[in-house]
C-alpha cells in the first residue's frame, strides 16, 4: 500500500512538472507566434507606405517634369501624330462583322 | 466516576510497594494527579466555538468563490490580463483606375507623463530639438499637466528614431494613422482631407466618413513580467477597416485639367479658377479642379479662399452660357427654325424702359448665328415669344435651382426666382443669363442634355461599375445606337428635356461658335470636333455690376459628332488686358479636351490641317 502511495506521489510530481514544462513551452510558442504576426503587421503597414511612396513618386506632375527637364521630351501634339490601327484590333472589328 | 477513583486508589497503591526497589516512571496520561475535572458544557463550547470558526471560514470561502467571485476573478484579472486595442485604418480613395489619393500609414505620436519624468535639463534639450521645436516651448508643454501631455502627434522620418533612441523615461509613442494624398493639391478640392482625429473634414473624407471609417477592435492578452503577450484571454474582437471609395475622378485627367486651369489662371493674373469634366456617357465627373488650391497633407497658413471648392459651391450669372438652352426650347417648341432669321438691327433693344444691347450691331441673323454670335438682343426676341412658365419649367428640368444629386458636402442650389415673379425685362435677361445663377458643375450638368440628345443624365462622383454579366454586353448600344465596342462604357440614361433632334440642332450651333465667325474659335482642338458656348460676364459687387471686374468662362461638348466629355471652364477676374470667355476660358477648354479625349482613348473625328488655319482666325466679340 505505502509503495503504491509512493507511486502515485512520483507519478503526480512527474505530471506537474511536465504541465509546468508544457505550459512553459505554449507560452514561448505563442510569443513566437505574437512576433511573427507584428511582423506582418508591420511589413503590410511598410507595404502600404511604399505604394504611397510610389504613387508620389509616380504623379503625373512629377513625371511630366522629369521627362521634359532630364529627358528633354516634349509632348506629342496631334499635328505630329500618326494613327494607326492595330491588325489585332482590326482583325477583331472584321471577326465581329 | 467511583470506577474512576478505584482506578485512581489502585495505582497510587501499587507505587508503595515497589517503591523502593526502582525509581517508578511517572505515567502523565494516566496520572489521576493530572487529571482534571473538565466540565462538560466547557468541552461542548470549546466544540461549539471551533465548529463556528469552520462554519464562517467555510462560508467566506463560498462568499468568495460562487457568490462574489467575479469581483476577485476581474481583480486577478487586471493584474496580468492587459486589453490591446486593434487600431481599424482608414479606408483608402482610389480613383476609377484604383490608383491611390488618399490613403493611411500609422505613425507614432509620442506622449509625456511629466511626473514619471527623470530627464536631465540636457535630455529635455535633446528631447526638444528632436522633436523641433524650443526648450522653452517644451517644457511649458510638460508644465501644463502632471499625468499626461501630447509632446508631438504624427511625428514622421528621422525624428522618430531620435526620439526613441533618448530612452526617456516617461515618454512613450502611440501609432496613430497619418492620411497621405499623392496627388497633393491637383485633387484637393475632391479628395478634401481629416483632421488630427482622422475624421472627414472636407470633400470626399467628408461625404463618405461613415464608408471610410473604420471600427476599432481589440483582444485581451496576460502579460508576463517581461511585459511579453504570453496568452490570450476570451474572444478576439477584430478590427473592421473602412472600406475603400473608389471615385469617378480620373487621376490623369484631373491632373491635367489642375495644370491646366492653373497656367491659365496665372497668365491672366486672375483670382481664381475652376474646371469640370464630365463623361458625357456615363455621367460621371472625370475632373474637378480648383485655383488656388492647397496641399491636402500639409494645412499651415490655410485661407478660405484656398480652401474653396469654386466649381461647387460658388455661384454666378451663367450669362451667355443660357443661350442655347433658350434656343433648344424655341426649337423644342417649334417657335423658331435653326435658319428663321431673326432682325437684331440696331443691336439695342428697348423692353419697359430698359435697354439691352449687342456689342455691335449683327443686323439679320439667323437662329444659329444668334448663338453663334452670342447676341443678346437677338436671344431675347426669342424669349419674348415664351410663356415665363415655361422658360422656369425648362431651367428647372436641366438642373437650375436645383441641387446637384452628388452626395458632396457644400454642392450649391444656385438661385432660380419663381417664375410667377419674373416681370418682362426680367424673362428677357434671364434668356442670356442673368438674373439667376448656378455653378459651374450644374452648367456642365445642364449641357449633357445636349451631348446626350436631349436627356439629363444624372451626375456622380463614385465609379459607376458595370454590373451587365458577360454575355450580356454584345447587345449594349453606344450613344449613336451602334453595337459597342470592348471597353467602352455603358450609358445611363435619364430624364428627357429636349427632343433627339433639337438636341442635334444646338450641337451645330455649338460647334458653330468654335468655327470662324463664332465667339470662341480658339476653343477648336487639333483632331476633334468640338462645340461650346462662351460666357462672360461683369462681376456682380454690391447691389450693382463692377465695371472693370469680368468673369470668363466655356461650356462645351467635344466631340461634337458623337459627344463623350462636356468640359466647363470659369475664370474669375482675368486681368491681364483679356477678359471674354473665347479668349480666356475657351483655350483652356481645348487643352483639356485635347487631354482628356486622348487619355480616354476616342480618336479624332477630323483631319488635323483644317483646324490650325481657323484657330488664327480672330474671334466675333461676344456680347454681354
Amino acid at each position: 500500500m505505502a509503495r503504491l502511495n509512493l507511486l502515485l506521489g512520483l507519478v503526480v510530481i512527474i505530471s506537474g512538472l511536465w504541465l509546468v514544462k508544457s505550459s512553459h513551452d505554449a507560452r514561448q510558442l505563442f510569443v513566437e507566434l505574437e512576433r511573427a504576426q507584428t511582423e506582418s503587421h508591420n511589413l503590410q503597414i511598410e507595404e502600404e507606405r511604399l505604394q504611397i511612396d510610389k504613387r508620389a513618386q509616380a504623379t503625373l506632375g512629377r513625371v511630366e517634369e522629369l521627362a521634359k527637364q532630364r529627358l528633354q521630351m516634349r509632348g506629342h501634339g496631334p499635328e505630329i501624330t500618326h494613327l494607326v490601327s492595330s491588325s489585332a484590333s482590326a482583325s477583331a472589328a472584321g471577326g465581329a462583322r | 466516576m467511583s470506577r474512576l477513583l478505584d482506578a485512581l486508589r489502585r495505582r497510587l497503591g501499587r507505587p508503595r510497594k515497589q517503591g523502593k526497589a526502582a525509581m517508578p516512571a511517572v505515567r502523565y496520561a494516566t496520572s489521576p494527579l493530572l487529571a482534571s475535572r473538565t466540565p462538560t458544557w466547557r468541552v461542548k463550547f470549546m466544540i461549539g466555538a471551533i465548529g463556528l470558526g469552520f462554519a464562517v471560514l467555510i462560508g467566506r470561502a463560498a462568499y468568495i468563490q460562487i457568490i462574489h467571485t467575479d469581483f476577485y476573478l476581474q481583480q486577478g484579472a487586471s493584474r496580468y490580463e492587459r486589453r490591446i486595442e486593434l487600431p481599424a485604418s482608414r479606408g483608402r480613395i482610389l480613383d476609377r483606375h484604383g490608383d491611390l489619393l488618399a490613403s493611411s500609414v500609422p505613425v507614432p505620436s509620442f506622449w509625456a507623463a511629466p511626473k514619471d519624468m527623470t530627464a536631465s535639463p540636457t535630455e529635455v534639450q535633446a528631447l526638444a530639438q528632436a522633436l523641433g521645436m524650443t526648450t522653452a516651448e517644451l517644457n511649458r508643454r510638460l508644465a501644463s499637466n502632471p499625468n499626461f501631455v501630447w509632446l508631438k502627434r504624427k511625428v514622421e522620418g528621422d525624428a522618430v528614431q531620435a526620439i526613441r533612441d533618448l530612452k526617456l523615461k516617461g515618454v512613450g509613442s502611440v501609432d496613430e494613422y497619418k492620411r497621405i494624398y499623392p496627388e497633393g493639391e491637383a485633387a484637393a478640392h475632391i479628395v478634401g482631407f481629416t483632421n488630427i482625429e482622422d475624421e472627414g473634414q472636407e470633400g470626399i473624407e467628408l461625404a463618405y466618413q461613415d464608408l471610410l471609417s473604420g471600427q476599432g477592435g481589440s483582444r485581451h492578452v496576460i502579460k508576463d513580467r517581461l511585459g511579453r503577450t504570453v496568452e490570450a484571454v476570451g474572444a478576439v474582437v477584430p478590427a473592421t477597416d473602412g472600406q475603400n471609395v473608389r471615385l469617378s475622378i480620373d487621376a490623369k485627367v484631373q491632373f491635367n485639367a489642375f495644370q491646366r486651369i492653373r497656367d491659365a489662371v496665372a497668365a491672366h493674373k486672375a483670382k481664381a479658377g475652376s474646371v469640370v469634366v464630365l463623361d458625357a456617357v456615363t455621367g460621371e465627373v472625370l475632373a474637378l479642379a480648383n485655383v488656388p488650391s492647397y496641399t491636402p497633407g500639409d494645412r499651415h497658413n490655410l485661407t478660405g479662399a484656398q480652401l474653396r471648392n469654386r466649381a461647387l459651391t460658388d455661384t454666378f450669372e451663367p450669362g451667355s452660357t443660357m443661350k442655347p438652352l433658350v434656343a433648344a426650347l424655341a426649337l423644342e417648341t417649334g417657335r423658331v427654325k435653326p435658319s428663321t432669321v431673326i432682325s437684331t438691327y440696331p443691336g439695342r433693344l428697348t423692353i419697359d424702359g430698359s435697354t439691352i444691347s449687342d456689342s455691335h450691331a449683327h443686323g439679320d441673323l439667323t437662329v444659329e448665328e444668334v448663338i453663334q454670335k452670342s447676341s443678346n438682343v437677338g436671344t431675347a426676341k426669342m424669349a419674348l415669344q415664351m410663356q415665363p412658365r415655361e422658360m422656369w419649367e425648362m431651367f428647372t428640368a436641366v438642373g437650375l435651382g436645383q441641387r446637384p444629386q452628388l452626395g458632396f458636402p457644400g454642392a450649391v442650389t444656385g438661385r432660380l426666382r419663381p417664375y410667377k415673379s419674373w416681370r418682362r425685362i426680367e424673362q428677357v435677361t434671364m434668356s442670356y443669363g442673368y438674373g439667376l445663377s448656378a455653378s459651374l458643375l450644374q452648367l456642365a450638368h445642364a449641357y449633357t442634355v445636349f451631348a446626350r440628345d436631349g436627356e439629363l443624365i444624372p451626375l456622380t462622383l463614385l465609379k459607376r461599375e458595370d454590373t451587365l454579366p458577360a454575355g450580356v454586353q454584345a447587345v449594349r448600344t453606344s450613344t449613336n445606337g451602334l453595337p459597342a465596342a470592348d471597353g467602352e462604357p455603358l450609358p445611363v440614361h435619364g430624364v428627357r428635356v429636349f427632343s433627339p433632334g433639337t438636341a442635334r440642332e444646338v450641337r451645330h450651333m455649338l460647334n458653330m461658335v468654335t468655327l470662324p465667325g463664332g465667339t470662341a474659335p480658339k476653343a477648336q482642338s487639333p483632331g476633334y470636333s468640338v462645340g461650346g458656348k462662351t460666357g462672360t460676364a461683369h462681376k456682380q459687387e454690391g447691389k450693382g455690376y463692377a465695371g472693370n471686374k469680368y468673369r470668363a468662362w466655356f461650356v462645351g461638348i467635344a466631340p461634337i459628332s458623337n459627344p463623350r466629355i462636356v468640359v466647363a471652364v470659369m475664370v474669375d477676374e482675368p486681368s491681364n488686358g483679356v477678359y471674354f470667355g473665347g479668349d480666356v476660358a475657351a483655350p483652356v477648354f481645348s487643352q483639356v479636351v485635347q487631354q482628356t479625349l486622348n487619355r480616354l482613348g476616342v480618336l479624332p473625328d477630323q483631319e488635323v490641317k483644317s483646324q490650325i488655319t481657323a484657330s488664327n482666325v480672330p474671334a466675333e466679340v461676344e456680347s454681354f
